[in-house]
């Protein structure tokens, strides 16, 4: 069905408010951005002078950029992987109980509503090595925690508090997958006399694959570029560099170290890494990720 | 040797339905029992007890002589064959095949030679490597049952397994079964809800209404003589006349005007039946009764006629007469029959037991 207009200029009216948001806020900054990439601007932004491809050039030979693209990797996939397997347990524990199981599932989707900021700040007093309830514990169990001088800790902090949101999403997704599996299969794997354990692990597992692979590429795209939020109120990128993501490495060489020119060439690094995942994730799930 | 008993099995939901609340069953070995009934009287619910699936609420499940209530699934030797077939999707047939075994930590080599037999007998043997979207209806039924053969289990049970295939292809297949069944001499219980299929697979037939047990018998022994009104018009298609009578001294009242002679010592409320093929088509003198015809239903081999019975104070109840052959009688127009009184069928109206002849 196509629904026609009378006149030709009521459409455009109605998409004008989401095209303004999407040019002020994602077209211009990103021209913007693009264009510095090839200037070198002095720390006022009085002057600036053409370079070309200084910048990248800077960038690609910084032993710390790569360092941070490590630290990035090792974040996203220790959030990724960790959100999955609780979320991933949680989900199977939920699928299983019978009492109670609303208050239950609207408990574990609570965390999803807290903002990133919020969450973080949570978490940095939580963890506060002087006065954070779990640090002191942790003291008292005789793990010297402070995260602002160890780079491990610092990293599992922000795993932690990064992880905790996307648990209520992936639990949400992995339920809805556990609930599609037919029962008939579980049962009749148990007549064929697989434990409880080989079921999961050789019935239900593999026919989760396609939410898993889903969420995979999601919690990567999640952690590569939505947690700068939490990283900000926890660690701010330290201690030294070992918490800085790339995207926090973009806000922290332009806004902190006011090398605009270099923290637009990485804006640029970045964008195309954001084309690139969104072209992975469309090929892969219009083809579906099938049990084969 | 007596292979599967129930005794007093009953099975109560957790939300507190009662949907059997007793039933008494022993099967020989190697014997074929069909369950029969109309859906939801609780078939799946009994099966899914023989199996472990569901738990036994009272009674007990001996399988060759050993208590299995608190047996799991695994533990009890049985095989089933789904409904929807249940194949993994994930696995080739060939896995889904030795799946089973292999669980049971049986060598490699054994269940080559195992999978490979079975496939062979069941003309699987070119499918091995596929997986199971990529078989046709009938396939996948053959591979839901080649997973149950190959274990060689004490018990097959069966959930409504040719429901999902075409016509041709469950006639097909009911057939096979059969055969296999005999070859292998594996005791059976199968579910359905098709009384062709009872009727025709069956060594002994259980007729479930409402979790009870109606009847168990041989097909013929239900046919011939239902111990309901309920299994009388549950088999034998089309079913049987059943209409509410008196039965006083000068012979079964049907109506104010029509009364058929017969002498019994039972008194009061009745239900009386007849087959459709059991009526015979009489002249104005000899007949029992007339039948003013509603419909005719030409099937070539057979012809159904649809009709009411006719008194002189007007039609009354409605009846089917089965007759061999094509019959092209006029819609409206009256049909004479005669109703031997051999074939009569009569049930107590209010505790719905055959009376005895
Ligand atoms: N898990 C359950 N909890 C409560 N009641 C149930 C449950 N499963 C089945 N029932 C009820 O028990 C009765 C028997 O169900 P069952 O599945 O055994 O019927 P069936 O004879 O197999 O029917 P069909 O021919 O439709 O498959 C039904 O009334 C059904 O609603
Ligand atoms: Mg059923």
């Amino acid at each position: 069905m196509t629904v026609t207009f009378p006149q030709k200029g009521l459409p455009w009216l109605l998409l004008l408010p989401q095209l303004l948001v999407t040019a002020i806020f994602f077209l211009w900054p990103a021209e913007q951005a693009l264009e510095q990439a090839f200037y070198q601007e002095d720390a006022f932004g009085l002057s600036r002078e053409f370079i070309g491809l200084e910048n990248f050039a800077a960038l690609f030979t910084d032993p710390l950029y790569y360092q941070s693209m490590l630290t990035t990797l090792v974040f996203s996939f220790s959030v990724a992987i960790v959100g999955m397997s609780l979320a991933l347990l949680l989900a199977v524990m939920a699928d299983r109980v019978i009492r109670g199981k609303l208050a239950y599932q609207t408990l574990l989707i609570w965390p999803y509503a807290v903002a990133p900021a919020l969450a973080g700040v949570l978490w940095w007093i939580l963890f506060d090595p002087s006065m954070g309830p779990i640090a002191l514990w942790l003291k008292s169990a005789g793990v010297d925690w402070n995260h602002y001088l160890n780079g491990n800790q610092a990293m599992i902090l922000v795993v932690i508090a990064s992880t905790w949101k996307q648990i209520s999403y992936n639990f949400l997704f992995f339920l809805a997958g556990l609930q599609a599996v037919p029962r008939s299969l579980i049962e009749a794997a148990a007549i064929d006399g697989a434990s409880p354990f080989k079921r999961f692990w050789t019935i239900v597992f593999p026919l989760l694959s396609p939410t898993t692979f889903f969420l995979l590429v999601v919690n990567l795209v999640y952690a590569f570029f939505e947690t700068f939020g939490v990283i900000d109120a926890t660690t701010k990128g330290g201690p030294g560099q070992s918490t800085t993501t790339l995207v926090y490495k973009v806000f922290n060489d332009g806004f902190v170290g006011l090398d605009l020119g270099g923290s637009a060439a990485q804006s640029v690094v970045l964008m195309a890494i954001v084309g690139l995942m969104t072209v992975i994730q469309f090929r892969f799930i219009e083809r579906k990720v099938q049990y084969s | 040797m007596t292979d599967v008993i129930l005794e007093k099995v009953g099975k109560t939901y957790p939300n507190g339905y009662h949907a059997i609340p007793s039933v008494d069953l022993s099967i020989e070995e190697g014997e074929f029992i069909v369950l029969v009934g109309p859906s939801g009287c609780g078939k799946s619910t009994l099966l899914r007890m023989v199996a472990g699936l569901e738990s036994i609420s009272t009674g007990e499940l001996r399988i060759r002589g050993e208590r299995m209530n608190e047996k799991e699934p695994a533990e009890r030797d049985i095989a089933m064959v789904f409904q929807n077939y249940a194949l993994y999707p994930h696995m080739s047939v060939y896995d889904n095949m030795a799946y089973g075994l292999k669980n049971r930590g049986m060598a490699k080599n054994l269940i080559e030679e195992k999978v490979s037999d079975v496939a062979a007998m069941l003309g699987l043997t070119e499918l091995l490597q596929r997986k199971p979207r990529q078989l046709s209806g009938g396939q996948r039924q053959r591979v839901a049952m080649g997973r149950a053969m190959v274990r060689d289990p004490k018990v097959f049970l069966f959930d409504e397994p040719l429901s999902n295939l075409d016509a041709k292809l469950r006639v097909q297949m009911r057939v096979e079964i059969r055969q296999l069944q005999r070859k292998l001499g594996t005791t059976t219980l199968y579910v359905t809800h098709d009384q062709v299929e009872a009727m025709t697979l069956a060594d002994r037939l259980v007729v479930l209404n409402k979790g009870k047990a109606e009847q168990i018998g041989t097909p013929m022994d239900l046919y011939n003589k239902p111990a309901t009104p309920f299994v009388a018009a549950f088999i034998g298609s089309p079913s049987m006349n059943l209409i509410d009578a008196n039965l006083t001294e000068q012979g079964i009242k049907i109506s104010e005007a029509l009364t058929l002679p017969l002498s019994h010592q039972h008194r009061g409320g009745i239900v009386w039946g007849i087959r459709p093929e059991h009526l015979e088509v009489s002249d104005e003198h000899n007949a029992d009764f007339a039948l003013r015809i509603l419909a005719v239903e030409s099937l070539g081999a057979e012809t159904l006629i649809h009709g009411k019975v006719e008194t002189e104070l007007g039609n009354g109840d409605p009846m089917v007469v089965r007759l061999s052959g094509p019959h092209l009688p006029d819609v409206n127009s009256l049909m004479w029959l005669t109703a031997p009184v051999l074939h009569w069928h009569l049930f107590d109206a209010k505790t719905q037991q055959r009376l005895r002849d």
